[in-house]
């Protein structure tokens, strides 16, 4: 190939990303990746490199980015170059952002079904026709039904207060996130124990780590990732609870611990701490109360007595308690972050917590802080001048629901009184669909969320779907759900919209900006503001979208910080120059902690009414769950580097480095069974199958088998992940845990040779 | 003076994300199938429970006695004024010698222009402009370093003096330019 050619070539596929909706299928899996000069020509290039910056939406967490554009396309994208947090630093996924952006297999129209669902026949249609369709079929559920017939579930985030305000606005009380299938109870664990959700932990500055379960190396968040690795290099100790040697286990000690005993592993910790006096006892009578009801709960739970549940020796038991301790207050025994394990999974959530306060860890370096969003800094006469918190688009009220919640949050007496309502019981949407108890869900509508994948029970979730009146999902891609859904809507991407600015606080407020890189790439695709607020119109709801645009929306938010939009966008990231981390008892160990603790009694809830009332376990008691028999395994799962639970195994780049998922066995276990390495292998939980191929390794407990989650996916539109590798919650059966939890790791399978 | 530029690669703190894999990706435009860079598992050594792993992270080692240069045909691979080892894709004529040549298997054919390919230490990009190659910018664990080596001053020669680097197969003569540091990990 001569040079001339090779301009030819280069002149032809640029010809091609410029061109429209139809052309751009021809570019390969990584859209702008495929028209290729050589390095020379690209740094001669006349076209001048812009960054916009913005924030990620790979995972959930919103990372501040810079990203890349040249010639018109997204290029690049790295971490903010200006966020300390971040330092210019991005995950595997967040760099992934162009291959998302011009992925061919995107959805480009809003769909109509018009074959039997999960048939997979739809029409495009226009968004009108959608909202049309979508409004007279939510009017007819309600008006034959009403509104508490209609469900709504999202993965959490700022599209809540939009795509939430269409449920709210029928009168429906069934509005869920999918924190129930994520940490839920620990949110519930928080709230319950410091009446406040909002705390998090100060890894850079440890000295001192425990995780039970917690995988920073693989469940990647890039500033706790980052602050893990920092404290590490300082010389931290990591020490690692998990049946399955992970990423951060190979960073420390692990310990493979039985799976469902951790929280026995805690209260032996508790335990060894009361009779060694190493615990803060200063601390606890100043903050604390229920401390005499914990001591005797954990009386008996010596570290023999946790050697036989968990498995790890009473010696490394008493080792670690007492390095922990003599790490205090700089050390942290992590709070976890993951779907719970057991039912009454809260109560190690719980246990944990009060293991962190028998070291006085609270709003210190190196142990817990409450997060400092600006109305925090109020109270605090030398921090109130960063006290600049965003205002917000006022909205009427909505109707007041006539019936309560399908999933019983909020009342009292039940374990629902300390579900959160923000969050709820998610996994009850498709039980009340088939049960009709307490009554029946009609119309279910799902924005960025894909509960077939994210939620146990996934033979139940279809036939769900097919009981539906209505199914709505809004995606980018054609997800499981949005397979057997009656309309779904093409989301565009967060490279190509604005968002409302997200309070992002840790230790000082933080504000991050979302803004378009570029203009839209499917013309047809809308930013999930517009949808919503363009639905609501259509439905006569739009008194509750008074914004113009996001410009808009954005602008009565920042009024009261003082910064402007044309700032923020310039800036992409804001914290109150000048300010300092912020800990209320950093300088005096006697400080109030009124402002951090938000419950009514101003304590850190050792024993906890509330959770009495609820569950009539006020301190965390143990239940001992059973362990697989010979011949069964427990199941587990967990994440990895370079995949986001249910959104990214379709994602070209990701795919390419990771398109499907394997089962651990433990090498012993593998020989006994007569499988080797790289097998097919069938996995059973009784009435359900998946077929799977065989990882054998050293990693991981003999009782125990592993995948990673995300995958064996049904909808044929995911082209690239379309049936392949194991899904995880096909095989676990639907059960709804103590505080509306799911639960992950008390299904136990057999393993063959397909 | 002409730079020594070197990556260091600690092991004991590379998480195996594959930040730096995709960020290469983008940075150079390679093409789909194909990596200059990548990050695999260095396999799980030792018996149950008592195991360890590390990731190695796998590009061009930079060789200052490059096989890849002494038998192109074409003087398509050459040591540039600080020492990088470049392809000038105008000349190469895919002929593969420098691939089997490479005893790092750092080469491929890039299936869009049909030249050679392999790491550049992000030269033209970034590392003349006085930016770190795009994989070192985006570490998520921080285990890469990049600097000049002639320089006693930089962050890189100062690591290096306190830290035994290590390069792959020394006993080939290559004389690579990427230092892996294996303080703190299982060989």
């Amino acid at each position: 190939m001569n040079g001339g050619e090779k301009m030819k070539r280069r002149n032809f596929l640029k010809g091609i990303l410029y061109g429209t909706g139809g052309t751009v299928a021809l570019v390969g899996g990584f859209g702008t990746f495929n028209y290729l000069g050589s390095e020379k020509a690209e740094a001669a290039s006349q076209d001048l490199e812009t960054t916009v910056f913005s924030s990620c939406e790979m995972c959930r967490n919103q990372c501040p980015i810079a990203v890349k554009v040249k010639d018109g396309k997204v290029c690049k994208i790295e971490g903010h170059p200006n966020d300390a947090a971040f330092g210019g630093v991005i995950c595997a996924r967040g760099n992934a952002g162009p291959s998302l952006l011009y992925d061919p297999q995107r959805i480009k129209k809003p769909m109509i079904r018009i074959g039997e669902r999960g048939e997979g026949k739809f029409k495009e249609v226009s968004w009108d026709e959608a909202y049309t369709y979508i409004a007279d079929k939510l009017y007819n559920v309600k008006d034959q039904y009403g509104g508490e017939a209609i469900a709504l579930a999202s993965r959490k985030g700022p599209h809540d207060w939009f795509f939430r305000s269409i449920g709210k606005a029928l009168g429906s009380p069934n509005v869920f996130s999918h924190e129930a299938t994520c940490p839920m109870t620990r949110s519930v664990a928080l709230e319950t124990t410091f009446g406040n959700e909002a705390i998090a932990a100060d890894y850079a500055n440890t000295k001192y780590l425990i995780s039970i379960g917690r995988n920073w190396f693989e469940g990647i968040h890039v500033a706790q990732t980052r602050a893990v690795s920092k404290a590490l290099s300082n010389g931290a100790k990591l020490v690692v609870l998990d049946p399955r040697f992970s990423v951060t286990a190979s960073k420390g000690e692990w310990l493979p611990i039985k799976g469902t005993t951790d929280l026995a592993f805690v209260m032996a910790m508790a335990n060894i701490m009361i009779r060694e006096n190493l615990y803060d006892q200063a601390f606890i009578s100043q903050y604390a109360e229920g401390f005499d009801k914990w001591a005797e709960e954990v009386k008996d739970k010596t570290p023999e007595w946790a050697e036989q549940e968990t498995g790890i020796s009473k010696e490394k038991i008493i080792r670690i308690t007492r390095e922990f301790a003599a790490a205090k207050p700089k050390a942290i025994l992590d709070f976890g972050w993951r779907t719970a394990y057991t039912p009454n999974d809260y109560q190690l959530r719980r246990a944990i917590l009060i293991v962190n306060m028998m070291i006085g860890n609270l709003e210190v370096p190196g142990g817990y802080y409450t997060t400092k969003p600006a109305n925090f800094l109020k109270s605090y006469p030398d921090q109130a001048a960063y006290a600049k918190g965003l205002g917000s688009v006022a909205q009427p009220s909505f109707p007041k629901a006539s019936k309560g919640r399908i999933d019983g949050t909020g009342v009292k007496g039940t374990p629902g009184q300390i579900i959160p309502t923000y969050d709820g019981a998610v996994g009850k949407i498709a039980e009340s669909i088939l049960t009709e108890e307490p009554y029946a869900i009609r119309a279910w509508l799902v924005h960025r969320f894909n509960p077939y994948i994210s939620l146990t029970g996934s033979t139940k979730m279809i036939e769900a779907f097919k009981k539906l009146d209505l199914l709505v999902t809004c995606d980018v891609y054609m997800t499981d759900t949005a397979y057997f859904s009656d309309v779904v809507l093409p989301e565009c991407t967060y490279l190509e919209r604005y968002e409302p600015i997200f309070d992002m606080s840790g230790l000082t407020p933080k504000y991050v900006i979302r803004q378009p890189a570029v203009p839209l790439v499917y013309p047809d695709t809308k930013p999930y503001w517009q949808i919503y607020k363009e639905l609501g119109e259509k439905m006569g709801l739009g008194d509750y979208f008074k914004f113009k645009d996001m410009e808009d929306y954005i602008t009565q938010q920042i009024a009261p910080t003082g910064l402007t939009l044309a700032q923020i966008k310039e800036l992409g990231v804001w914290t109150p120059p000048g300010m300092n981390a912020f800990y209320v008892r950093a300088n005096d160990s006697k400080a109030s902690l009124d402002n951090v603790l938000s419950n009514q009694r101003k304590k850190i809830e050792i024993f906890s009414e509330e959770v009495e009332e609820a569950t009539k376990q006020g301190v965390p008691k143990y239940i001992s769950h059973p362990q697989p028999e010979a011949g069964k395994f427990r199941f587990v799962q967990g994440k990895v580097a370079v995949h986001t639970n249910a959104g990214t195994a379709n994602v070209p780049i990701l795919n390419e480095l990771m398109p499907t998922n394997t089962l651990w066995m433990n090498t012993v276990s593998c020989k006994q069974l007569g499988l080797n390495d790289g097998d097919e292998v069938v996995i059973s939980s009784g009435t359900y199958e998946q077929k799977g191929k065989l990882k054998m390794t050293e990693g991981i407990r003999p009782d125990s088998v592993f995948c990673y989650h995300g995958f064996g996916r049904i909808s044929p539109e995911l082209k690239r992940a379309f049936g392949k590798g194991i899904h995880d919650n096909y095989l676990i059966p639907h059960e709804i845990g103590e505080v509306g939890n799911a639960v992950t790791s008390t299904t136990f399978v057999t393993v063959r040779k397909a | 003076m002409a730079k020594k530029y070197s990556m260091i690669i600690n092991l004991a703190k590379c998480i195996g994300c594959q930040a730096c894999t995709v960020a290469c990706k983008f940075q150079n435009k390679v093409p789909e199938g194909q990596f200059r860079t990548k990050t695999p598992a260095n396999g799980l050594k030792g018996t149950y429970p008592n195991v360890s792993q590390y990731f190695i992270k796998e590009a061009c080692q930079m060789c200052q006695k490059a096989p890849c240069v002494s038998v192109c045909p074409t003087k398509a691979s050459y040591y540039n004024e600080d020492g990088v080892v470049l392809i000038d894709v105008d000349k190469c004529v895919g002929c593969k010698y420098c691939m089997t040549a490479c005893p790092y298997d750092a080469r491929f054919l890039n299936k869009e222009t049909g030249a050679a390919d392999k790491c550049t230490f992000c030269y033209e990009l970034k590392v003349s402009k006085g930016e770190k190659p795009a994989c070192v910018s985006t570490c998520v664990g921080g285990a890469l370093m990049f600097g000049d080596l002639n320089d006693p001053l930089s962050e890189a020669s100062q690591f290096l003096a306190k830290h035994k680097g290590e390069v792959r197969k020394p006993e080939l003569g290559t004389h690579p330019n990427v230092n892996y540091i294996y303080e703190g990990v299982v060989k």
